[in-house]
Order: C-alpha cells, then sequence, then structure tokens
C-alpha cells in the first residue's frame, strides 16, 4: 500500500466514519440495545415494521414519487441544457430555483396548488369550476401530484448544472463534427450528445433520488397521511408515545439507507456494464 | 487490512453501546450529583438557593412552536430573572417526546451533567421520563410560590390520572375548544350528536389534526361515547379501553365519509388546521388552549368574527409542568425559574390574552386582593369564553397508556384502513 493509498483511505473513513457510526448506533436501537424504549433485545421491531403492510405502502409510494420526480427534473434538465446551453438568460433562469429553501417551495407549492390556492381561484373566477372545493386536489393526496412537482421543480436546477456542466467541458465539438459530417439534429443528440450527458447527468441524478427519499420538509407540507411518506413514518415512529415503538424508527432508517445504498450499487453495475463512451 | 477494519468495527460497536447503566440506586432514585445537588438543598433555606442561583445560566427545554409563548419567555420572563435573580435564561427548542430521546441518549453519552436544566413537560412524557429514570426530585414541594397553586382543583393534582410527586411543578392550564366562524356557522353544533349531525349536512366541511390536538379532540369524543370520562378513569384498563376505541372508530367510520378530503387524509399538525379555517376550506378547527382564539384572532392568523366553542358533552382540560433532568447542569437556578413561574405577576401576564391567555395554576382565593382584582378583570374578554362555562364543562385527562394507544390504533386502522 502506497502512502497515497493510505492518505486515500484516511480520508473515506473520515467521511464514512459519521455514517458508519449512525447506522451501527442504528443497528444496536433497532435491536433493543440502545435509545429510548431500549430493551425487549431481539428482532422483535424487524418484525413489527416488516409485518406491516403501512410500512411497505410507504415505502412503495416513496419510491414511486422519488423516481417520478427524479425523471421530471432530469428530462427537463437535459431539454435546458441542450435547448439553451449558449442562452444566459435561459442559464440564469434554471438555476434561480437552486436559491429558493425547500420549505420555502413546499409553502409556496400549498399557495398556489392547494383547493383554497391561486390556482383554484383562478379556475373558479374565470368558471372553469364551480366551486374552489371543485378544483382537482393535487396536495395532500394519494397520488401525490404537487409534492413530485414541487420535488421536480426543487431538483431541477441542480440537474440541469450538471448537464450544463458537461456539456461545456465535452459537448459541442463532438455534436458540432456530427453535424458537419451531416448527422440529424435528432442523430448528433442520440448518437453523441446523450451517452456524453447520461453518465454526467447519473450519479448527480442517483444524488437526488437518494436526497428525495429521505427528504422531509416537502413529504410533510404536502403529502397525503397515508401512504406516509417515509422520512414522516420515520419521525413519527422516533417521537411515538409508546416509546417501546420508538427503535422501530432505526429499522426505517435502515430501510431507507438499504434502498439508497441499493440504487448507488444498480448505477455502478450499470456504469460497469455499459460501453465506454468517447 | 482486513484486521484494521475488524478491529475498528469493533471499537466502533464498544463506543456506540458503552451505555452506562448504574444511574438508579436500588430504591428507584437517581444517584447522579444532580440528585445529590437536590436532596442537599432540601436541607438548606431558600434564601440559599436563590444565592447559589445567582449569576447562573438555565437552559429550559421547551416547546417553541408559538410566536406568543416565545414572546413572554424571551420578552418578559427571561429579563425579569435577569435583572432580580442574576439568572441567564435560555429558552431552546425540544417538545416532550423529543425531551425524553435527548435525555436517552445524554445518558448513552456518559457520565458528568447534561444540557437542559428545565423541560417543560406533562402526561405521557411525564410518565415516560419518571419510568425511565430521568428526572431528578422531588423538589417542587419547597418552591415559596407554590402555596397558591390550587391543590384542590383536580386537574392541577393530578398530571394525566398522576402523582406529580414532588418531580414537577405546575406552571399553567389549558381547556380543549372547537374554533369556529360567526359569520359562516351562525348556529354551531353543541354536543357530540350534534356535532355528528353537522357533519353529514356539511360534508367536506371538518377535519381533525394527526397531532396531539387532534388526539385530545378525538379523546374528548371517546369520553362522551363511553358514557363519560369517570368510565375511563383509575389507571388503565385493556377492556374498558377496547370498548371505548370500538365505539369511537365506528362513530368515526359513519363519518370520516363526510370529513374533509373524505377523510381519505388528514392535516399533519394543527398549524395546517388554521390554515385551512383560516382559507375557507373547512367550517372547525380547533386548540388545546381554550384562549388561542383570543391572541389568534388579534394577530390576524384567524378571522375577527372567530370564536371559541365548548361541547357540552365536555372538553379535555389539563395542567403543563416543568421538571428537573436527572442531570441537570443547574438545579437551584431551575428551581428559581420554576418559583418565578409561579409567581401571581407572570401568572396574570401569562393569562392575559394580548400575551398568551395561559390559565394560571393558582387558586384565586390564595392571592393578596390586588391580584385577585386583577385577574378579575381578565374574565370578561368578549372573545373568550366565561370562566364559568370553562370550569362546568373541564373533564381531566386520562392514563397515559390511552393517548399512546388511540394514537396508534387510530393511524393503523382509520388512517391506514386496517381492519
Amino acid at each position: 500500500m502506497t502512502s497515497r493509498d493510505r492518505a486515500a483511505f484516511l480520508a473515506i473513513g473520515l467521511v464514512a466514519a459519521p455514517a458508519a457510526l449512525g447506522g451501527v448506533y442504528s443497528v444496536a436501537a433497532a435491536l433493543g440495545f440502545a435509545g429510548a424504549g431500549a430493551g425487549d433485545v431481539g428482532l422483535s421491531r424487524f418484525i413489527a415494521v416488516l409485518a406491516s403492510a403501512a410500512v411497505w405502502r410507504s415505502v412503495a409510494w416513496t419510491l414511486a414519487i422519488a423516481a417520478v420526480a427524479t425523471v421530471l427534473a432530469a428530462a427537463a434538465a437535459v431539454a435546458v441544457a441542450v435547448r439553451l446551453q449558449a442562452s444566459r438568460a435561459g442559464r440564469w433562469l434554471a438555476v434561480f430555483p437552486l436559491a429558493v429553501p425547500h420549505v420555502a417551495a413546499a409553502l409556496a407549492a400549498l399557495i398556489l396548488l392547494g383547493q383554497s390556492g391561486l390556482l383554484s381561484r383562478m379556475a373558479f373566477a374565470t368558471g372553469m369550476t364551480a366551486s374552489p372545493a371543485e378544483f382537482p386536489p393535487l396536495v395532500y393526496d394519494r397520488v401525490g401530484a404537487g409534492l413530485v412537482l414541487a420535488m421536480a421543480w426543487k431538483e431541477f436546477p441542480f440537474l440541469a448544472l450538471t448537464a450544463l456542466a458537461v456539456l461545456d467541458t465535452r459537448g459541442h465539438l463532438f455534436e458540432e463534427t456530427a453535424r458537419t459530417l451531416g448527422a440529424t439534429a435528432a442523430q448528433a443528440f442520440r448518437l453523441v450528445t446523450w451517452p456524453l450527458l447520461w453518465r454526467g447527468l447519473a450519479p448527480a441524478s442517483v444524488a437526488v433520488f437518494a436526497f428525495l427519499i429521505g427528504h422531509y420538509e416537502m413529504a410533510a407540507l404536502l403529502g397525503p397521511s397515508d401512504p406516509t411518506a417515509l422520512p414522516v413514518l420515520t419521525l413519527e415512529r422516533s417521537l411515538d408515545p409508546d416509546l417501546a415503538r420508538r427503535g422501530e424508527a432505526h429499522v426505517l432508517g435502515l430501510i431507507a439507507l438499504a434502498i439508497c445504498v441499493g440504487v448507488v450499487g444498480l448505477h455502478q453495475r450499470a456504469r460497469r456494464a455499459a460501453p465506454e463512451a468517447s | 487490512m482486513a484486521v484494521l477494519r475488524r478491529a475498528a468495527f469493533r471499537s466502533l460497536v464498544a463506543l456506540t453501546l458503552a451505555a452506562p447503566g448504574g444511574c438508579a440506586a436500588p430504591d428507584g432514585r437517581n444517584n447522579t450529583s444532580t440528585q445529590v445537588e437536590i436532596e442537599s438543598l432540601a436541607g438548606r433555606s431558600w434564601d440559599s438557593v436563590v444565592a447559589r442561583a445567582r449569576g447562573t445560566t438555565v437552559l429550559w427545554r421547551m416547546w417553541r412552536g408559538d410566536a406568543s409563548i416565545n414572546a413572554f419567555v424571551d420578552g418578559w420572563v427571561a429579563p425579569r430573572l435577569g435583572e432580580r435573580f442574576g439568572i441567564t435564561l435560555e429558552a431552546v427548542e425540544g417538545q416532550g417526546p423529543e425531551i425524553v430521546n435527548a435525555l436517552v441518549t445524554e445518558r448513552e453519552a456518559g457520565r458528568g451533567r447534561g444540557t437542559a436544566s428545565l423541560v417543560w413537560i406533562n402526561g405521557e412524557t411525564f410518565s415516560q421520563l419518571r419510568q425511565e429514570r430521568l428526572l431528578a426530585g422531588p423538589w417542587s414541594g419547597r418552591l415559596p410560590n407554590g402555596a397558591c397553586v390550587d391543590s384542590a382543583s383536580a386537574f392541577v393534582a393530578r398530571d394525566f390520572g398522576q402523582d406529580p410527586a414532588g418531580y414537577e411543578s405546575p406552571w399553567g392550564t389549558v381547556q380543549f375548544a372547537l374554533i369556529f366562524d360567526t359569520a359562516r356557522t351562525p348556529r354551531p353544533p353543541r354536543t357530540v350528536a350534534e356535532l355528528a349531525g353537522w357533519i353529514h349536512a356539511h360534508p367536506g366541511r371538518f377535519t381533525h389534526d394527526q397531532g396531539f390536538t387532534g388526539t385530545t379532540f378525538l379523546k374528548g369524543v371517546m369520553y362522551a361515547l363511553a358514557g363519560g370520562v369517570d368510565k375511563l378513569q383509575g389507571g388503565f384498563d385493556e377492556g374498558r379501553y377496547a370498548s371505548a376505541r370500538d365505539t369511537l372508530f365506528a362513530w368515526l367510520r359513519d363519518l370520516s365519509p363526510d370529513f374533509w378530503r373524505g377523510g381519505v387524509t388528514y392535516p399533519t399538525e394543527v398549524a395546517a388546521m388554521h390554515r385551512l379555517f383560516a382559507n375557507g376550506e373547512i367550517d372547525f378547527t380547533m386548540s388545546y388552549n381554550h384562549n388561542e382564539v383570543v391572541t389568534k384572532v388579534r394577530q390576524g392568523v384567524l378571522p375577527p368574527t372567530s370564536r371559541a366553542l365548548l361541547l357540552r358533552d365536555g372538553t379535555i382540560a389539563n395542567t403543563h409542568y416543568v421538571g428537573i433532568p436527572f442531570n441537570a447542569p443547574n438545579p437551584a437556578g431551575a428551581m428559581v425559574v420554576a418559583d418565578f413561574l409561579l409567581s401571581a405577576e407572570a401568572q396574570y401576564e401569562k393569562q392575559r390574552p394580548s400575551v398568551w391567555g395561559d390559565g394560571s395554576v393558582c387558586a384565586r382565593a390564595a392571592l393578596p386582593a390586588e391580584w385577585r382584582a386583577r385577574f378579575a378583570t381578565l374574565d370578561g374578554d368578549h372573545l373568550a369564553l366565561a370562566p364559568d362555562s370553562l370550569r362546568r364543562y373541564a373533564r381531566p385527562e386520562v392514563a397515559p397508556e390511552y393517548h399512546a394507544r388511540l394514537v396508534n390504533d387510530w393511524r393503523r386502522i382509520i388512517r391506514g384502513r386496517e381492519r
């Protein structure tokens, strides 16, 4: 092992230590060794969580919401990066939501999309609906429409920045060459730009997805009470009036961790399997 | 490398699991240095407690979710404690369940003193802190201002049916009330039965939140449907709970299709209810403080025609307390703060509707004449409920297990639609 390797291991260790420590503590608390309501050591908390239909609804719903929001944000990012790469104003507009805090974005979504919100009032004023209550429920709804839109809007600028950076460093030379050689715009995108883009964009998209799996504020303000988003359910359990159930929050945390590790692993495999670009 | 990794993992496990046990003596009391200090203070005069507290800091972990309460604590209590007792008061965020988690973590982290000297608690939190031996005491019996406490009142002397036993000191009382808008609902329902009729007649205009306030509403209905709170008093009883819960859930199954959003979704917190009410999406909100409507109308959060309403079947009242954690760094300072909170002037200031509207725990008769007169001026607020009807319809909390069980059963059976 060279000294450079050792330094790298040390750095990785420093970064990973807090997460590892938290992970070990969560395992201990989930087994009943530590935390509020410790005792009754064993797998009872895992069994209670994994046997609950509400937990599985929560996991499936949270996965779906995070996946759809990530796909929407990534698609918008690609479109903006390809179309507006040369436009200064376009770049500014794309980056703007980055400065808005998540809570503020969620409250804005409530004011805009709620049944007593701006869109509902406009629909009522223009006679599109007979009463504000007729406006389709876009927040606290089971489909999670408002939540997905708010999440996608909030994560889009991060992905757009990444996509723009990829194109800025590698993009146009190859694309211009392809066009000079007679490729159509669509062909140039499919054969040249996209293969370059996805490699740069995929890690950022994985980060966004993992973030949304664990993101609390927007889910709490815009999500329905059933299914309950995984982070909301986790906090609910960690503050459960029954002390003996608080350890279940750590089981839920470990589920979220497993999902994120799984997605990172899938991404690594996909990268290795895909042919090297350029 | 592998050996190194394994060793590192082992020390990590050891580090996380090194929860120091042995905090409690066999008789159930703590033997922490905080406990020792409280016991030694018990043998000394109150003046020497005050002298010991001078020049110290008291960190108070409390619910910080209400601007009026924060303004009272930071802008009125803190400066007076500084001027008169040389105490620096620092109020920090931490609701009941978080206080329990924080103290458990502090105990696991190691010996020595913790961070908070005073905690705002009641009910289930008090029960859990006592069960886990996370409170120091007894100490509240020696506060000079404690003489005013209305010990004849069932609402002050028992905390969710529990004896405070000197481990917490009362500082305020509140009573649950529905809030409605006289402009929208000129003739509101006055009983649980009338409320059910009203909900059926006005689909989509009623709901309750999933937090503490909403659970308290459900508990009040559960008492009424069970034939009165007397049926549920005297400690937790599985059979009586199960039958009361089943009656309540049958009532909810009948009504919830006519709740807001068809009872498919519920507001997370009572703040979300206030928003829906102010925006005209629902016709009732609720509060576990009968005077919140007064402060919120004055702040412009609720419409000016909003009023509080007590259902005649009875509404739940309770008392909030302060406790001293087992590892409090400054128990003497905490006792002085708890005593100041019981002073007539602090109790009066807190009860003013323009300040907070929190009920006093002092018996009027136990107060000096001038303070009796000042308290009497608070009774006539046209937005507020009359003290007579508050007293008449007040019902006590029952054992904390009812609350914990109802929260989880509601989440599973009603919210999660399990049978």
